[in-house]
């Protein structure tokens, strides 16, 4: 061991500090994923807040782990939640088994599910991590309406499924028009 | 292309034998019987040809194209590729499936292409994605993309064309499985293809396109078919589907568990699929010996009942404050224990179980009756019953095997003759065999009753009419009015079905008797209840012991006593009371206590009399699944599992032994021959029926340990009053319940009581017009305990002679205190008020 | 069952029905003929014709349905008093046909299987556009109530049906005379007067017309003759 030998320790540290920082500063600081990392799942909308969601399981289907647990139901004229006949009514992930693979988002048939950024999925409590669906679906954005209610956007789901682009279009037109008209 | 093989092969110096011949399939030689559709001889020899129209319980139809091979006959090629499925093997026939032919395969390619252009390709929300034939096979054989680029024909979906089955034509591939089965085996062509042309349809006499009427009663013909069900299960694509199962899961979802059906006593094979500890549907099984591959809708949706929110889960107790709480088992078992056993020690205990139980709990409640109560009160005969009918079954019933009669033999017999049977209600795959037989085996199927049913029609059978309560004299008297009938019974193999009706009418079982022995034809008796049969092999009744060996009998009851390790002379050697016996004397005071199981007074001929029995006796321990008449007047309740949660074997009416496993595992309920062992060791008894094996078990040693004696005639029952008894203006009246009403199976499901038969009142039109009453408008009956009222309708019954349902759903004991041969007042218009039926004629109630 | 037909079916067409089913060894067989004589009575196949159907021959109603929706010739909306059927295939398209339906759709201002005025009174018209009518050489044919009028022009067949309006009933080209449609049904049904004359005038009518021989004519003129038919095996 040499004399200089804890100077030199010290240049290390010292040159450290003009460095880059690599340490991040979670959770105070929330630092942004990739757009496309695979985070918190999302059952999504149509643009007058019928779920997308038809229940129809090919998501459970595709999951390689064994983690989302659906199950169907008819919806009627009186208690509607989607268009067409079929909605999802029981709607769990186990977030706890998943594995962030996005096979389910894949085999979604009506885009319903989608993944979102959002990756802080910890917590003390197994049960917790059941992620119902309550706990999924997208939050209402202006000019959606809670279901059940019925089409607003059409007479049959063909509406709203062929003409699904254009309807998003036009419900974002509809919202911003709105928004300047309340200014 | 080659055409020709040209190998020598081995085979060919094998002997075809006779009515065979030799064909080659893919190349391989193959002997085929003259006869056998080619898809069938490829798919013995493990060559699978793609199919959706084909059905190997259906006519061939040719309908769906998907199953196209090519095929030479002498190496001269058919033009185009012929349709396997209705193609009949030949001699020298040379066939190239889709796995040899570039041909054949591009045929199959372009049928399954054009089935897909209509469509809709919505299986995400169908409930036959994952199971479906044209989902496997667009997967495995279609093509990736579709050329079609134009609009697809679209239909309103679905169609509900029953309260239970829905239609959606998009879906239709047009095989004509579910018309074909309608027509051919269930004999109800309620549905049919329509607009035959580009816009081809399955529909009913409602969907079809016709210009609505103000006069048109919308009640025509849906599809209502008993069997109506199988058409889902058959449907290759989702284009019918049930209420009932409707969204419910995914075929990954469920568990599948063999099973055996709990309602009638054909003992039908099934499939229980059940998600996450609840039956999700139940499927036909396939047993060529029973029930082929079909079920009746009783059969296939009446299993809610296990889920039904009142089910009894834990042992009640009858407290101070006379309401039921629950308890724990050592408790509640503890009191009962004690309760019998003051009981027994006292003037005795009646033991009632009803016609649904396994054979192994059977054998537990007669073992328990026997040992335990040291009584032969026992009976399971929930239903009207006579000594005459106990005697036939001791004499002709007990210990037979389907060598006596079976399904297969209604098949060959040259003659069948049902006798108080109506099969389509009481034994609805007993029905479909019967149709069966008629259609492709020319037997001739005859009626003893009152009117020309769908039985009758649809078995293209012949009625022999009589009066309600006449069948005895009908059937003495058959020579004269029948001569052919009786000289086609006197041939080989030729059966007599009797139904449970028959032990409503005094001497029938005897006249049954001597027409069997006048003619040599063989005589089966089909109860309605699942567990009948096997409860009077497992001796709950009070003259029999297991293995049908009289009680009376000492050796027999020394035998059993070395078996079951008792001290000698321990069993009770006087024959028992039967169900009305038992319930009298625990009416009068003669009976300190009764246990009762699955028992519904409603269905007894006295159910005011039950009910007051009930209410009299000291203790009264049911054992039961559901609130029911009994629990209301029960003192400890103890909760005994469904079917689908035991295991456990039910003798159908062949003495078929369908033994079935636990479905839905680890659910807390217990057998009833469990409890009742836990029961016994109790009241310082073991029965060593802890398990259903262990009951099963000891059940085939006692069995073995007695001998059954030799057939002893049937002494007739004295001649009720009432059929001597002046008519003074009454109508006779002929009544049976159908096989979807409001039985206690068949609660919570809504969709199947939908597709009910109307309960109305049938009789003929000389009747009618005596009486004034007008068909379609309400028509009521009465006696002097109440009325009932049904609209009317004409049919050919004999004059003076009505028939209603026993359930429609007030019970015909109930409501009239009389059943089938009673005497009733007719009149036209509705009951004079809802409330009289209850008020005054309660209190002359309990009279009869 | 319903108990409507028997209210709009009186005793005399269940005699006839009666009739009709004993006319074939199988009762189904006189399934056909009977929507016709139920179209003599209502103009049209209706829910309750078909629960009578289904009645009298002992099938059920979705069986009558399938075979009263396949077929053309059972009208399941109530029709005029008379029908008219333009034939628009090939030939009589393209001699004329497309543009005669055309015309009398704008003329009498209804379309396919559509009725021109209250349809059972008097004067009322069902337009249909028909499949071939078996009349080529004639064409292009109008058949009223079934009945053809021949080599029609665009300014004939205004005629026509404007004759028919006016409750007038034009003479056929062949055949017998012009009644109503409904009174063809019960023909068709296979009814017809008893009186021999009157028997004959129904149904007689020429059946060859100059045009139909003509072919055949200038064959035999020419010598023409076909070609023999090749023997039997030799061919392939």
């Amino acid at each position: 061991m040499g004399m200089l030998d804890p100077i030199k320790g010290f240049g290390v540290t010292f040159s450290t500090m003009f460095k880059k920082v690599v340490t991040e500063e979670y959770p105070e600081v929330f630092y942004p994923t990739a757009p496309r990392y695979h985070g918190r799942h999302q059952l999504n909308r149509h643009p007058d807040g019928l779920e997308k969601c038809v229940g129809c399981e090919l998501c459970a289907w595709a999951c390689p782990a064994d983690a989302i647990f659906v199950e169907g139901a008819d919806n009627t004229e009186e208690e509607r939640y989607s268009p067409g006949e079929r909605y999802g009514k029981n709607y769990q992930i186990n977030y706890l088994r998943c594995i962030g693979c996005g096979l389910c988002i894949e085999a979604c048939p009506t885009r319903s599910l989608t993944m979102l950024n959002f990756y802080e999925l910890a917590d003390d409590d197994r049960q917790k991590l059941i992620y119902t669906k309550e706990d999924l679906l997208a939050p209402l954005l202006p000019g959606m309406e809670a279901p059940p209610h019925p089409m607003r956007l059409g007479d049959d789901e063909q509406d709203y499924y062929v003409r699904g682009p254009e309807l998003a279009r036009q419900a974002g037109q509809d919202r911003q028009s709105s928004e300047v008209s309340a200014q | 292309m080659t055409l020709a093989h040209q190998k020598p092969s081995e085979t060919a110096q094998t002997e075809v034998p006779e009515g065979h011949v030799r064909l080659t399939i893919d190349g391989q030689e193959v002997i085929a019987p003259k006869g056998e559709l080619v898809i069938r001889t490829a798919e013995r020899m493990g060559i699978v040809i793609p199919r959706f129209c084909d059905h190997p319980l259906l006519d061939p139809a040719g309908a769906c194209r998907q199953c196209l091979v090519e095929v030479s006959m002498g190496g001269r090629p058919m033009p185009k590729p012929q349709a396997s499925c209705t193609i009949t093997v030949a001699d020298g026939m040379e066939v190239k499936t889709q796995l040899t032919s570039p041909v054949a395969d591009k045929a199959q390619k372009g049928v399954m292409e054009l089935l897909l252009i209509n469509h809709p390709l919505d299986c995400p929300i169908c409930d036959k994605g994952g199971e479906c034939p044209l989902q496997n096979q667009a997967m495995a054989h279609g093509r990736t993309d579709s050329r079609f680029v134009d609009r697809k024909r679209t239909f309103p979906k679905p169609l509900k064309i029953s309260t239970q089955i829905l239609l959606d034509r998009e879906r239709c591939v047009l095989c004509q499985r579910c018309t074909r089965f309608s027509q051919q085996i269930a004999g109800d062509p309620f549905i049919d293809l329509l607009e035959r042309g580009a816009q081809q349809q399955i529909g009913t006499s409602e969907t079809a396109e016709l210009e609505k009427s103000a006069s048109h009663t919308p009640d025509g013909t849906p599809f209502q078919s008993y069997f109506s069900g199988n058409t889902i299960q058959i449907c290759p694509v989702g284009a019918l589907t049930s209420a009932q199962y409707r969204f419910r899961s995914r075929p990954f979802d469920l568990v599948s568990s063999p099973s055996v059906c709990e309602h009638c006593s054909s003992g039908c094979a099934e499939r229980t699929d059940f998600r996450r500890g609840r039956i999700m549907r139940k499927l036909a099984g396939d047993d060529p010996d029973v029930n082929e591959e079909w079920i009746c809708d009783k059969g296939r949706f009446a299993f809610r009942y296990t889920t039904a929110r009142d089910r009894i889960r834990k042992p009640l107790v009858r407290g101070e404050d006379g309401e039921l709480h629950e308890a724990s088992w050592p408790e509640a078992m503890r009191l009962a224990a004690e309760a019998l056993l003051k009981a027994r020690d006292g003037k005795g205990i009646g033991v009632l179980t009803g016609g649904r139980l396994t054979l192994e709990d059977a054998y537990a409640y007669q073992k328990f009756a026997r040992v335990a109560a040291r009584t032969n009160d026992i009976d399971f005969r929930a239903r009207a019953h006579s000594a005459e009918e106990l005697q036939f079954l001791a004499a002709q019933v007990a210990g037979t095997t389907p060598e006596h009669v079976s399904f297969a033999s209604l098949e060959k017999a040259p003659i069948v003759l049902c006798v108080a049977f109506e099969p389509e209600d009481e034994a609805p795959i007993v029905f479909l065999r019967l149709r069966k037989a008629a259609r492709k085996m020319g037997t001739r199927v005859a009626f003893v009753g009152q009117w020309t049913t769908s039985s009758v029609r649809k078995t293209s059978g012949e009625l022999l009419a009589c009066e309600p309560g006449g069948e005895a004299a009908a059937l003495d008297g058959i020579a004269e009015h029948a001569k052919d009938i009786v000289e086609a019974l006197s041939a080989e193999g030729a059966v007599i079905l009797v139904g449970e009706r028959a032990a409503t009418m005094p001497g029938l079982f005897a006249a049954v008797q001597r027409l069997a022995e006048r003619t040599g034809a063989r005589v089966a008796w089909i109860p309605r209840r699942a567990g009948e049969r096997g409860a009077l092999d497992a001796g709950a009744v009070p003259t029999l012991l297991p293995g049908g060996a009289p009680v009376t009998d000492a050796g027999a009851r020394a035998a059993l006593e070395k078996l079951w390790r008792l001290p000698e002379g321990s069993l009770p050697a006087e024959p028992g009371r039967d169900t009305a016996g038992i319930l009298a004397a625990a009416a009068a005071g003669e009976l300190d206590a009764l246990v009762v199981g699955g028992v519904d007074p409603d269905d007894l001929p006295d159910p005011r009399a039950a009910r007051e029995a009930l209410d009299k006796v000291g203790f009264v321990l049911s054992l039961e699944m559901r609130p029911s008449a009994v629990t209301e007047r029960a003192d400890v309740v103890l909760p005994i599992a469904p079917t689908a949660e035991k295991a456990g074997t039910f003798r159908n009416w062949e003495g078929r032994d369908r033994p079935f496993e636990v479905t839905l595992q680890n659910t807390g309920a217990v057998p009833d021959c469990r409890v009742l062992d836990t029961l016994a060791v109790e009241m310082d008894v073991d029965l060593f029926t802890q398990t259903p094996k262990a009951a099963r078990a000891d059940f085939v040693r006692a069995a073995n340990s007695v001998t059954r004696p030799a057939a002893t005639p049937v002494e007739a029952a004295p001649e009720a009053e009432q059929a001597k008894a002046e008519t003074n203006g009454h109508v006779k009246l002929s009544t049976w319940r159908q096989l979807i009403d409001n039985g206690s199976l068949q609660v919570e499901e809504p969709h199947l009581a939908g597709t009910a038969r109307p309960a109305v009142l049938r009789l003929n039109e000389a009747t009618a017009q005596r009486h004034g009453i007008v068909p379609g408008e309400p028509a009521t009956i009465r006696t002097e305990r109440g009325e009932l009222s049904f609209p009317a309708e004409i049919a050919d019954l004999p004059d003076d002679v009505v028939w209603v349902p026993s359930r429609s759903p007030v019970g015909v004991y109930e409501a009239l205190g009389v059943g089938h041969g009673g005497l009733v007042q007719l009149s036209a218009g509705t009951a004079a008020g809802a409330e009289s039926a209850e008020g005054p004629a309660g209190e002359t109630g309990g009279a009869a | 069952m319903t108990q409507a037909p028997e209210t709009v079916f009186g005793d005399d067409i269940v005699a006839k029905a009666q009739e009709l089913k004993g006319r074939y060894p199988e009762s189904r067989s006189a399934l056909l003929p009977m929507l016709h004589l139920v179209q003599s009575v209502q103009g049209y196949v209706s829910r309750e014709g078909i629960a009578f159907c289904a009645e009298q021959l002992g099938l059920t109603e979705a069986e009558v349905s399938a075979v009263a929706t396949f077929y053309t010739m059972y009208k399941r909306r109530p029709c005029g008093e008379h029908l008219v059927s333009v034939c628009t295939n090939t030939l009589c398209a393209a001699m004329g046909g497309d543009a005669i339906y055309k015309k009398l759709s704008e003329h009498l201002g209804v379309g396919h299987e559509e009725t021109a005025g209250e349809p059972g009174e008097p004067g009322s018209i069902t337009l249909e556009h028909a499949e071939c009518l078996a009349a080529c050489d004639l064409a292009p044919v109008i058949q009223v109530n079934y009945e053809y009028f021949d080599k029609q022009t665009v300014e004939s067949a205004v005629e026509l049906v404007d004759k028919l309006r006016n409750g007038e009933r034009p003479k056929p080209t062949r055949g017998a005379e012009l009644t109503d449609f409904k009174t063809a049904e019960l023909q068709l049904a296979g009814f017809f007067p008893e009186d021999e004359e009157r028997f004959a005038a129904d149904v007689d009518g020429p059946s060859a017309a100059e045009e139909t021989l003509r072919g055949a004519a200038l064959a035999q003129e020419r010598g023409w003759i076909a070609p023999p038919m090749p023997e039997e095996g030799s061919r392939g």
